[in-house]
């Protein structure tokens, strides 16, 4: 049956049509699509499934770990960065293995587009030793997932799914079963102390020798299953492009488009790789070139004179694939003259930039301004997080930005290591969740004195708003008891569009913060404006326009708020633009010094 | 046949809808296609660019100089992605007034704000006013309105007849363009 699917929509059919039903995870773009596209087939076929976001990439791993130790097929959705946070249960996991089969989906981010590194899972999977697919496109993920499954069950160990998000993004016309023959094996613990809790050293020191072998054998299926078959098509030419995941599609297009002639082997498992049969093969070519995002994870494998890649400096070693690279390298190894066909002349003349925004009407816009009037740059810290708060930066409210939870810990380092200045941290309630209780318990023992503001929007909401504990437990689980039953002073407040009440109520916490011995955090409940559900009843409807004659260009609105409709005409007076404004009602009355903002009238 | 797109705009103006509609036509008329889109963090307000390409291709991403066409929902999203454009045969179907600059593209400009200032289109339907206007005006786009309706259908039967009735709209329109 022909479907047209985005990736990470193939990626949930294919774990349906493979039986898979437990599946946890975090959101993280570009992964965040598979688990709700998981809750959506579920429904919708039937099938009786665990769908659910966990609080954080370690949890959900573990949570999806058991259910495969129990025999059953499971899966656990993450982005590269959220695998570090995994990666101590998968090191462990990689020596155990399991009775079922666990897929472990790492969606990498080539180009930093939405993420803070490029790191390649699939080096990470080499590091684990756990062997692992690269789909170059939508049908592929659809086509791995199953037989990465199917792998996994064999061999009893997790097997990792590596789309880019030019895969988990891209939308293609994908060949899937007609039928769903969901068939979930029912879960059974069968105890093994000597395998599920095997004791070091003796016990590991086996399992790790076990795990050698394992990735031996894996490598020759990999050579009989997935690669010999392909070297039979080969028709002598004097260049072989070794192929990955994306890298694949860019080299086959620019090949055709030059009219140039090479053998292509692509790798559906880049990991691991037969050495030996790989390296007899490239003495039949003259030049061998790999193509991969974004580690040389291939090349690091291999060993030839006449192979070429990133670590020889011919292919590109940061960023995203374009067909530009693939001439570039070709050129770097002498195949081709030096080439500009893809290269063309951007506008030459300057446009206003659209840097990363918070939407029009965000609460986080207003509480960062009020965070901004009260606890002055010259005198405050502002370490954020992992979120849509991070775009706080565009209004100069956020100093520093690591990694998820990461504003706690550094609040309590900041803290100690500059003693004149207030450390004002910001964290999402879900990255709060997520990472940030550890460090505030610490915060509480080792009485470090700062604020830490909790932006909580009640859902995820960067990745597209995923559901959040709080939300979905209402009465039950409750970031004020948390903060509490952690130790830590905390003050709530309800967010409203009054830019003075928030002025006001940030002034109350500067004040609690100076009689505070230890952490104070406050809790800032606000709302999405995409929230379907909560933001109509939250939106005032009281849109904005400016009064021409009473805007001076003080720049105060463009430079310390940032709201997107507010932008300057060729009369250089604010405008505000009718399509973009969402009526929160926020910038009427107390941002403007001229009071220049004024309530449009709608018709 | 190969036809290589790119769609430029701002977050929230429905760019990624048209990969979609675009997408489903190719699939119903049994044509292979490929679509992605970059939209970075913001999830609303920031440049949104998207690529659909169809045809025999095999990676999703548009080089510079390969488009056959840039449809922008906004003037300067397009000039920002201007380069797409193939150097010669590349047309800019664009939403912008009379200030928009003189590029060495075929341009074809509507003034798709005014419309919806005047109240004479519904904003929410800017994305699929700017593909009317494609469809239109571009003897080498490859769906002809049927195929495009009958996608606008599959994509969301609710709101197909507005869309629908928007497209129309926009050939209408086109005409005096």
């Amino acid at each position: 049956m022909k479907q047209i699917l985005m990736g990470n929509e193939a990626i949930s059919l294919g774990l349906i049509h493979a039986s898979v039903d437990m599946i946890s995870g975090y959101p993280g773009t570009p992964s965040s699509e598979i688990i709700g596209n998981f809750q959506k087939f579920s429904k919708q076929f039937n099938c009786d499934t665990y769908a659910q976001w966990a609080t954080n990439e370690k949890v959900g791993f573990e949570v999806a770990y058991a259910g495969a130790i129990s025999g059953k097929r499971t899966c656990a959705t993450l982005k590269q960065v959220g695998l570090n946070v995994a990666s101590d249960a998968l090191m462990s996991a990689s020596y155990i293995g399991h009775l079922g089969a666990m897929l472990l989906v790492s969606a990498d981010d080539p180009g930093f587009h939405s993420s803070q590194t490029e790191q390649d899972s699939r080096s990470f999977a080499k590091f684990a030793k756990i062997p692992v697919f690269d789909p170059a496109t939508p049908q592929e993920a659809y086509d791995m997932v199953k037989t990465g499954l199917d792998l996994s069950q064999k061999f009893e160990i997790p097997v990792m799914l590596r789309p880019v998000m030019r895969v988990s993004h891209a939308r293609e016309i994908c060949d899937v079963d007609d039928e769903v023959d969901f068939k979930p094996n029912a879960g059974e613990f069968k105890r093994d102390v000597g395998r599920w809790a095997a004791v070091p050293p003796r016990g590991r020191f086996a399992q790790g020798l076990e795990q050698l072998k394992r990735m031996d054998d894996i490598a020759k299926y990999n050579w009989e299953t997935f690669i010999e078959p392909k070297t039979k098509d080969f028709n002598g030419a004097d260049t072989l492009c070794l192929t990955s995941g994306t890298g694949d599609g860019y080299v086959r297009e620019a090949l055709e488009e030059m009219k140039l002639s090479a053998d292509v082997l692509k790798l559906d498992m880049p990991y691991p790789l037969p050495k030996k049969e790989l390296e007899k093969l490239f003495e039949n070519y003259k030049t061998i070139i790999v193509f991969e995002e974004s580690y040389p994870c291939i090349e690091e494998q291999l060993s030839a004179p006449n192979l070429h890649g990133k670590l020889t400096n011919d292919v590109h070693k940061i960023d995203e694939f374009s067909k530009d690279k693939v001439l570039a390298a070709f050129s770097n190894v002498g195949l081709i003259e030096k080439n500009s066909f893809y290269k063309s002349d951007k506008y030459a003349d300057e446009l206003p930039v659209r840097p990363p925004n918070l939407c029009p009407g965000c609460p986080h816009r207003d509480v960062y301004y009020s965070i901004m009037k009260v606890f002055k740059k010259k005198k405050s810290i502002y370490p954020s997080d992992i979120g849509c708060y991070t775009l706080a930066l565009n209004q100069g409210a956020i100093d520093t930005v690591l990694c998820m939870g990461a504003s706690v810990a550094m609040a309590s380092g900041f803290s100690i290591a500059d003693k004149s200045k207030t450390v004002i941290a910001s964290i999402g309630d879900s990255t709060f969740t997520h990472s940030g209780v550890a460090p505030l318990i610490n915060a509480v023992y080792q009485k470090h004195k700062f604020i830490l503001v909790i932006m909580d929007n009640s859902v995820t909401a960067m990745t597209g708003r995923q559901e959040t504990p709080e939300r979905a437990n209402p009465g039950v689980i409750n970031l004020k008891h948390i903060v509490e039953g952690c130790g830590a002073v905390c003050m709530e407040h309800i967010y409203t569009p009054n830019l003075d009440e928030s002025i006001a109520f940030m002034k109350k916490v500067k004040k609690k913060h100076e009689t505070t011995d230890g952490p104070l955090v406050v809790i800032m409940r606000e709302f999405c404006v995409l929230d379907k559900e909560r933001a109509p009843t939250m939106l005032p409807g009281i849109y904005a326009e400016v009064d021409q004659d009473k805007c001076v260009a003080c720049d105060i609105c463009t430079t310390q708020y940032k709201c997107p409709p507010m932008h300057y005409n060729e009369d250089h007076k604010i405008e505000i633009d009718p399509f973009l404004c969402i009526g929160c009602d926020g910038c009427i009355e107390d941002l403007c010094p001229t009071d220049a903002f004024i309530e449009r009238k709608v018709k | 046949m190969k036809y290589q797109i790119v769609i430029a705009g701002i977050g929230g103006q429905g760019a990624v809808f048209l990969v979609k509609v675009l997408s489903i036509a190719a699939g119903l008329k049994d044509q292979k296609c490929l679509g992605t889109e970059n939209h970075g963090m913001s999830q609303r307000g920031g440049s949104v660019s998207c690529y659909v390409k169809v045809g025999n291709f095999y990676s999703p991403a548009i080089d510079e100089g390969q488009a056959d066409l840039l449809i922008a929902l906004e003037g300067n999203e397009g000039l920002r992605n201007i380069q797409y454009l193939k150097k010669d045969g590349g047309t800019i179907v664009v939403n912008a007034d009379e200030k928009f600059p003189g590029i060495d593209y075929k341009t074809i400009k509507i003034d798709a704000f005014a419309k919806a200032t005047k109240g004479e289109l519904p904003i929410q339907a800017l994305n699929v006013y700017m593909l009317g206007v494609s469809l239109a005006k571009d003897s080498n786009f490859p769906f002809n309105i049927k195929d495009i309706e009958e996608a606008i259908r599959v994509m969301n039967a609710k709101v197909a007849d507005k869309n629908i009735a928007v497209l129309h709209q926009a050939i209408e329109d086109s005409r005096s363009v």
